[in-house]
């Protein structure tokens, strides 16, 4: 084999039936999650079917080209998280560290459009309490919002495991991505029916 | 190796930007004169679209595709349970409107 | 005559406390779903002449149901003892500890007592200004899911002390699992805000779904509480693994312990 070849190998090649990537503690978490927030959407769903104008209107207020905008950041941040974990993986930490970088860089520019995106809201007259729409919307923008700033604490720990030879664990970096592909997909769900949903 | 799953990555993440741009579409499409109207059809589609996001994220990120087998079915089934939920939640509020 | 194996039983005081601690849930999931019947929650925009009507359909039971938590409710105590035990058994700080044994012992308080003694107080006599009695109500109710704020800084904390542990006493799925119940808490925080809909006191969200979540939450603490305890070795490092045990639930047990 040339070392190009033994370098890294690719995650389906290495001991695909032996590793859960992070750990099965975090996909726990991530799917009990995931059934909370299911749990959210579906209270969602059936009211907004029963109170279909009130959410139509309220919805004609967003900006469409916004949440698109704030999808693809989360999911390019989740794409240099995804790059973290393979660059940690070769060991090439250097690389690995920048993307963390990257990730939370992306991160920030999401939490600083969904900020921009209440502030603008709230001057326009829309809050959590002006319609039945905008309860939900706060309500799950806000407590997604929540995610991703736990997600920048997990992030710090992830940052702390590149560069610290000593303690570092392949298994720590993976919980941490887990974490942060975790809040980008709740992002995507949410984007999809607060956003588009009819 | 490692260029052939950077790629890989990159990949994944075209297509979901690419899925992310055609809900601009589809919104195009169900907005007659800049008021939203209630369409099914677009409903639907937008769940469908997120979820197959979502299976992509876990297959592709969050290297779901070289986890265990018993992982890679329960995402699966995770994801199919969500859509039947939301799905099933809104045909169901439909019907009782 | 022999001694009962019981009283040499080093883990004795454990199991004490682990047994008083289902006796307190069970208590609790009785006295308030089925003898006072303030869960699940009256509703937030009864008026004052509705709410004459709930107080006197739960008259006995309110008193009777709410007497039993004043005399009894201080088994309450061992399960915050025990939790507090499984964090110094930990390899973290004893701050962690500290500090969780002194926020849920302040936070029964109000979100606890309170709705007790309002509650018997309004019952107490039927021919108040329901004004009054209204009053007493939202006083109740808002002091159970408001106070929200202190139990989700103890999960967190509870959390940290997991997930920094080396001494494996809990899983770290059950330190995920607090993050989800702290959640949970900051999910009822509008219930200050809302009469009506989901977001009130009585809400989908705010009480059916975080009720789940509470009752799934409890539920693993005490199963994993007695997990600790059974492999609990009183000493300071690692907790050894829970041996497997005859027959059925191994895989569980396995699966489960840390």
């Amino acid at each position: 084999m040339t070392t190009t070849e033994r370098a890294v190998s690719p995650v389906s090649e290495e001991n695909p039936s032996e590793r859960v990537p992070g750990g099965r503690d975090i996909w726990f978490f991530v799917l009990f999650e995931s059934a909370i927030f299911t749990s959210y959407f579906c209270v969602y769903l059936f009211n907004r079917t029963q109170h279909e104008q009130v959410f139509l209107l309220g919805q004609s207020h967003l900006l469409l080209w916004l949440g698109v905008l704030e999808t693809i950041v989360l999911l390019t941040s989740s794409w240099a998280v995804a790059r973290c974990v393979q660059h940690a993986r070769a060991g090439r930490y250097d690389g690995s560290k920048r993307d963390a970088l990257l990730t939370a860089g992306f991160g920030v520019l999401f939490l600083l459009l969904k900020v921009g995106e209440w502030v603008r809201l709230i001057h326009a007259g829309h809050t959590f309490t002006s319609s039945e729409f905008f309860q939900y919307f706060f309500f799950l923008t806000v407590i997604h919002c929540i995610h991703l700033l736990i997600g920048f604490v997990v992030l710090g720990v992830l940052w702390y495991q590149l560069s610290d030879q000593k303690r570092r664990t392949q298994q720590t970096v993976e919980t941490c991505a887990t974490y942060w592909h975790s809040v980008d997909f709740f992002w995507v769900v949410i984007f999809a029916l607060l956003y588009v949903v009819r | 190796m490692e260029d052939g799953s950077n790629r890989r990555l990159f990949v994944a993440w075209l297509i979901l930007v690419a899925i992310s741009l055609v809900y601009l579409w589809i919104d195009h499409s169900a907005t007659h004169r800049g008021i939203p109207t209630a369409s099914t059809v677009v409903t639907v589609v937008a769940i469908c679209f997120a979820l197959i996001k979502v299976r992509i994220i876990m297959r592709e990120f969050m290297e779901v595709r070289g986890a265990p087998q018993v992982l890679r079915r329960l995402t699966d089934y995770w994801v199919l349970l969500m859509a039947i939920a939301l799905l099933g939640v809104y045909f169901a509020g439909k019907a009782v409107a | 005559m022999r001694r009962p194996a019981l009283l040499d039983d080093p883990k004795r005081e454990l199991w004490l406390a682990w047994y008083a601690t289902v006796a307190f849930y069970s208590l609790y999931t009785v006295v308030f779903f089925i003898i006072t019947r303030t869960q699940p929650p009256g509703r937030p925009w009864y008026t004052p002449t509705q709410v004459v009507g709930w107080f006197a359909s739960r008259h006995e039971g309110l008193l009777i149901g709410f007497g039993l938590i004043f005399i009894l409710g201080g088994l309450s105590a061992t399960s915050i003892a025990l939790i507090t035990y499984s964090i110094r058994r930990m390899s973290v700080s004893r701050a962690f500890a500290y500090s969780y044994l002194i926020i849920y012992a302040v936070s029964a308080v109000p979100g606890f007592l309170f709705i007790c003694v309002a509650m018997t107080v309004g019952a107490f006599r039927p021919g108040r200004n329901p004004e009054i009695l209204r009053w007493l109500y939202d006083l109740g109710f808002l002091s159970f899911s408001g106070t929200m704020g202190v139990f989700l800084i103890g999960s967190l904390i509870w959390m940290v002390a997991i997930l920094l542990d080396k001494n494996r006493v809990f899983p770290a799925w059950f330190g995920y699992l607090n993050l989800c119940n702290a959640l949970t808490e900051v999910v009822v925080a509008p219930s200050w805000i809302f009469h009506a809909g989901v977001f009130a006191w009585n809400g989908v969200i705010a009480w059916w779904i975080n009720v789940v979540v509470f009752g799934l939450y409890t539920g693993a603490f005490i199963f994993l509480l007695r997990n600790m305890i059974l492999r609990e070795d009183f000493g300071t490092g690692p907790l050894p693994d829970l041996l497997p045990p005859e027959g059925r639930g191994r895989v569980l047990a396995e699966y489960m312990s840390p």
